[in-house]
This record gives structure tokens, C-alpha cells and sequence, in this order.
């Protein structure tokens, strides 16, 4: 059986930082539908700005017709707001909310 | 306005084929897109600050500045190459998010949220909004 040390300090800032990152819930970027938008236009936006492939941004661009909303990316909290705003510049409807 | 509208060359480049009556409604729209940055008055400036976080009472405000010069860049672009006869991308993703924050604007300011409501409108603004979607139509096919 292996001997348990103390942790040093050092080694506690580590791993409080550790366990935070990895129980702190993610931010997701949702994109809302709405009457007018051209379709090919939401998946040309999230082309450009995610860099996703055609057939993913179409799934994505589908979701978001047919259930209203859709989650199109997660991570954390600056990320997800970087990306919300480049989706607002494009002129989509997009907000962030953490995940539940 | 009958054809393609706009068409990729083989050099890259993609070839704006609105007539002076298209390019003008395309001009009113960058317009708009200007004064309402700028002006809290304007009818069009909230659909350009919604929120970035609807759980806050107030947004970041960096992310809300950076929001403001990124449209602000891209509809000074916009305006900038209205008379040219070809885009490069850059050029043709300011003219597709300008426009497009020009369409949505439009139906937030008319309150037209919904496909019900947009049906109720009146004929000048189905109109202009048919316009608007008929020039992203043809941008977006041709990135």
C-alpha cells in the first residue's frame, strides 16, 4: 500500500484548481429560430464562426428550425461569450446560458 | 432583379449583380445598421444590444463592447464596397451580417417574432423583408 503524504501547498492550489474546472458546469451558446432568417445563411454563420463542417452546421441549422433552439456549442463562460457575440454581429438570435 | 444576384468567380471573388435599384435598398439597410449603432433612439438599436446573458440584469462589458465594434466594422465595410462590382470574403461576410442584422432588426422593431404576426404586416414591410432575404439568399449560396 502506497504511503500517503501531505500535500504542499503548491500541490493543493493545483488541485482545488483541478477539481473546480472539472465540477464547474459549462456555458452553452444557443441559437433561437425565427420567422425570417434564410436557412442557408444559419449555416453559412456557423461555418464561418465555429469552423464546423456543412453537415454538421446543417444539423445545427435544422435543430434550431424544428425545436426553436438549439445548444450550438459549450465550454466555458469567455468562450461562450465570444461566441454569442460573433452570432449577434452576424445578426442571429443567440444567448448563453450555463448548463443545468 | 431576375438570376443570380451574386456568383463566385473562378478567381475567388464574388460578382454583386444588383441593379442601382437593389443597391439602394441595400444602402438603406447599411444605413440604418449605422445610425442605429449609434443612436439609442433609433427604432433599430435594441435588436442591436439584446442580451448576451438573459440571467443578468447587465451584460459583460466587454463582450458588449466588442459586439459594438465588430457591427460597427462591418457595416463601415459594407458601405465602404456598395458600388464595387466584386467582393472578396471579407467583404461578403460584412455585406451577409449587415444585412442580416438589418432583417432582424426589422421584425424586432415591427414586433414580427412570429410567422402569425409577420403575415399580419403591412405590404411595404413583407416587401422589404422579401428583398432583404432574397439578397442573403444569394450571398449565402455563394460563400
Amino acid at each position: 500500500m502506497p504511503s500517503l503524504k501531505p500535500l504542499r501547498v503548491s500541490d493543493q492550489s493545483q488541485t482545488e484548481s483541478v477539481t473546480s474546472t472539472m465540477t464547474e458546469r459549462p456555458w452553452n451558446v444557443i441559437v433561437w429560430d425565427d420567422p425570417v432568417t434564410p436557412m442557408s445563411v444559419v449555416v453559412v454563420v456557423f461555418r464561418k464562426v465555429f469552423g464546423y463542417p456543412n453537415n454538421k452546421a446543417t444539423q445545427l441549422m435544422l435543430t434550431v428550425h424544428h425545436e426553436g433552439r438549439a445548444v450550438v456549442w459549450s465550454g466555458p463562460l469567455e468562450r461562450a461569450q465570444g461566441y454569442c457575440v460573433k452570432l449577434q454581429v452576424a445578426g442571429l438570435l443567440a444567448t448563453i446560458e450555463q448548463d443545468a | 432583379m431576375p438570376g443570380r444576384l451574386f456568383v463566385r468567380r473562378r478567381d475567388g471573388r464574388i460578382e454583386v449583380r444588383l441593379n442601382d435599384a437593389a443597391r439602394a435598398v441595400a444602402r438603406e439597410a447599411f444605413g440604418h445598421v449605422l445610425a442605429a449603432e449609434a443612436d439609442p433612439d433609433h427604432e433599430w438599436h435594441a435588436s442591436l444590444n439584446s442580451p448576451i446573458d438573459p440571467s443578468h440584469d447587465v451584460d459583460d462589458p466587454l463582450a458588449t463592447l466588442s459586439r459594438q465594434h465588430d457591427v460597427t466594422s462591418n457595416v463601415e465595410l459594407a458601405v465602404a464596397t456598395l458600388g464595387e462590382d466584386f467582393l472578396n470574403d471579407a467583404e461578403a461576410w460584412a455585406w451577409l451580417c449587415t444585412l442580416q442584422v438589418a432583417l432582424r432588426a426589422t421584425i424586432t422593431a415591427k414586433g414580427l417574432m412570429s410567422a402569425e404576426r409577420l403575415n399580419e404586416a403591412d405590404e411595404a414591410t413583407r416587401d422589404y423583408i422579401t428583398t432583404l432575404q432574397t439578397f442573403l439568399f444569394g450571398l449565402a449560396d455563394a460563400m
